[in-house]
């Protein structure tokens, strides 16, 4: 039994001398402690079975129950009981025999107040000794309870969660992973603890993805993603995002791999490609049948026709070629999506495509009395790309900039070795795109409206799909622009090795 | 004047095909299908071919594989027209698959008639 508070400290004091219980209960109240008195060994004996006592003071010669038989009993029920026996003999036969028997302590009779203080506050130190023991004990049996509580509570969650994650140590052994992973990932057992990633999983790219997350030496490091496809032929996808554990000195500890899966999301973006690739197939042939057979009467290989129907039927001829450069790109946009985008690089040097794709606009841009200021760097390095994909890219951005650029304005292309990259700028001096437009002009389909937009011919296809390209050439480009002031833009694709 | 055998699904290119290669004086033989086109090709022996690769039956690959591995009809040169095009080369069949079929050119449709004339006279002369 514990006390909490050391003002409740009672203590009980059993002998048959009235002189002696009198004399003990006023010095021990005279220190400020609580103290009762019985006058026979069963009497003391009822009072601690109803009260609360923490230190007995019990005389051993007694009529009737003995002290020693009192001390027996009380060690049985009240094993806390601190018991100081007054023996009047003063033998150490007859201490040694109680001491054996449970007392705390002993005090000879007769005995002088001090020497009575002195042992009561001994034993009360012992008391609150034992109950600072006992409440650091408690304490640490909550927080170890707390922790236990925590952790159970961290566990249920990881393994109730749909996303599978997989922790490792710095080695790449699993250090704990949840049974959603085991599920994604087809296994069908569980981990064995300190097993290594490869061995339980047996996927390559995915072992490979965690050692580089375990061998980055960067701190600012966040980890890195992949899409595994499941399966042969893949039936399903999943991503995984791996991102390195550190100690609070950045040393890589181990590794956390979450498992998304995307096979839904694949399936949509799948039908959505196969409906894209159906319809511009489906809209191409009959597109093409109309413009060739309309080239039979424009040639005047059917009859001839006059200059006004000549005129009217050319234009009819450029929307529908306007059409088939859409479809020509949508197509070419779904296979950069499905991934079928087999990159055929090789050197490519900018400045004939350029070259090109200023010649291509050379006539509607004379048409608008554009001024063409192109300033290639001659030094500048070679590129390793896809050709075409390259053309594209520069034809769609120097096709945008004149297309954009009312009478009179200018165009200008700059291209120039930039550290590792390659620096190509095409600015006009065009209407511009409005603050709220900007983020927006990569995202497929998007067209401003506006009053100039709408003269203009355009799919909102030519900039995703430069983005689709240099994305896959591991470049960028960004865009700055001012309405009425005009747009430039700049990509940056890293040099070939020369 | 040259015997010239077009083979397409679409009705519509036959016919503009034909006007634009009669108005050059050219005898022009008219097939359907793949199957039509070989059978046109084999009974006809004409001196050039222009052919579709996007056919139901038969595509112009499989034609064109077909009569370039019999040694009769190997020497007839081929013109491959398709719609499949790309601004991508690695991606487009029309590129890639006409050189695996040892087509003697190829070309996109649709196709201007200037262009298109140009192109088989060019054959012709190989």
């Amino acid at each position: 039994m514990v006390m909490n508070k050391i003002k409740e400290l009672h203590i009980l004091v059993i002998d048959d001398e009235k002189i002696m219980r009198d004399g003990s209960e006023r010095i021990l109240k005279k220190e400020g402690w609580d103290a009762t008195t019985a006058e026979s060994g069963d009497k003391g004996l009822e009072l601690i079975k109803t009260g609360d006592f923490h230190i007995l003071l019990l005389d051993l010669m007694m009529p009737g129950i003995s002290g020693m038989d009192v001390l027996k009993t009380v060690r049985q029920t009240h094993p806390d009981l601190l018991v100081i026996v007054i023996t009047g003999y003063a033998t150490i036969e007859s201490a040694v025999e109680a001491m054996k028997n449970g007392a705390y302590d002993f005090i000879p009779k007769p005995f002088t107040p001090d020497q009575l203080r002195i042992v009561v506050r001994r034993a009360i130190e012992k008391i609150s000794l034992e109950r600072e023991a006992e409440l650091l004990r408690l304490e640490r049996e909550k927080s170890l309870r707390d922790i236990a509580n925590e952790k159970s509570r961290t566990l249920t969650i990881i393994s109730h969660m749909a996303d599978g994650l997989i922790v490792t140590d710095q080695e790449g052994s699993i250090v704990l992973h949840n049974p959603a992973v085991t599920r994604m990932l087809g296994l069908e057992k569980k981990a064995p603890p300190g097993k290594n990633l490869f061995a339980w999983t047996q996927k390559k790219e995915l072992s490979s993805m965690v050692e580089e997350v375990l061998k980055s030496r960067d701190t600012e490091y966040q980890g890195t993603s992949m899409e595994l496809a499941l399966g042969e032929p893949p039936g399903s996808f999943l991503m995984a995002h791996s991102a390195p554990v550190r100690s609070a000195q950045g040393e890589v500890l181990g590794s956390v791999t979450i498992f998304h899966d995307i096979t839904c999301f694949k399936e949509l973006d799948q039908m959505k490609s196969d409906f894209v690739n159906m319809v511009s197939h489906e809209l191409r042939s009959p597109l093409g049948a109309m413009r060739q057979k309309l080239s039979l009467i424009v040639d005047g290989l059917i009859g001839d026709i006059n200059e006004e129907q000549k005129q009217v039927l050319a234009r009819v001829k450029s929307r529908i070629d306007g059409l088939l450069g859409m479809i020509t790109n949508l197509l070419d946009l779904s296979r950069i999506e499905d991934g079928r985008l087999v990159q055929q690089k090789e050197r490519v040097l900018l400045p004939e495509i350029i070259e090109e794709a200023v010649e291509l606009m050379a006539q509607e841009a004379d048409g608008k009395e554009l001024k063409f200021d192109v300033t290639v760097d001659s030094r500048i390095s070679p590129v390793h790309a896809d050709r075409q994909s390259m053309e594209t890219v520069v034809k769609n951005l120097v096709n945008n900039a004149v297309k954009y650029t009312p009478q009179g304005g200018s165009v200008s292309i700059t291209a120039q070795n930039c550290g590792d990259f390659i620096e190509i700028k095409v600015s006009d001096t065009g209407v511009g795109i409005s603050k709220e437009n900007l983020p927006r002009i990569f995202d497929k389909f998007y067209r401003i409206r506006n009053e100039y937009t709408r003269k203009v011919v355009g799919s909102g296809i030519g900039l995703p799909l430069v983005k689709a390209i240099i994305d896959a050439h591991l470049g960028t480009i960004t865009v700055k622009s001012t309405p009425e002031k005009g747009t430039s833009f700049t990509v940056l694709l890293p040099r070939g090795i020369s | 004047m040259a015997k010239i055998l077009i083979v397409d699904d679409d009705p519509d290119i036959v016919e503009s095909v034909t006007i634009m290669l009669e108005n050059n004086n050219h005898k022009v033989i008219q097939a359907y299908g793949g199957i039509e086109g070989i059978e046109k090709a084999k009974a006809e022996k004409p001196d050039a071919i222009i052919l579709d690769v996007m056919m139901p039956d038969r595509d112009g690959y499989e034609v064109c594989r077909e009569l370039k591995s019999d040694p009769d009809y190997r020497d007839i040169p081929i013109l491959l027209l398709t719609a499949v095009v790309s601004q991508i080369p690695s991606t487009s069949y029309t590129h890639r698959m006409g050189m695996e079929t040892e087509a003697d050119d190829y070309v996109d449709k649709p196709v201007e008639p200037g262009e298109l004339v140009r192109l088989v006279e060019r054959l012709l002369q190989k």
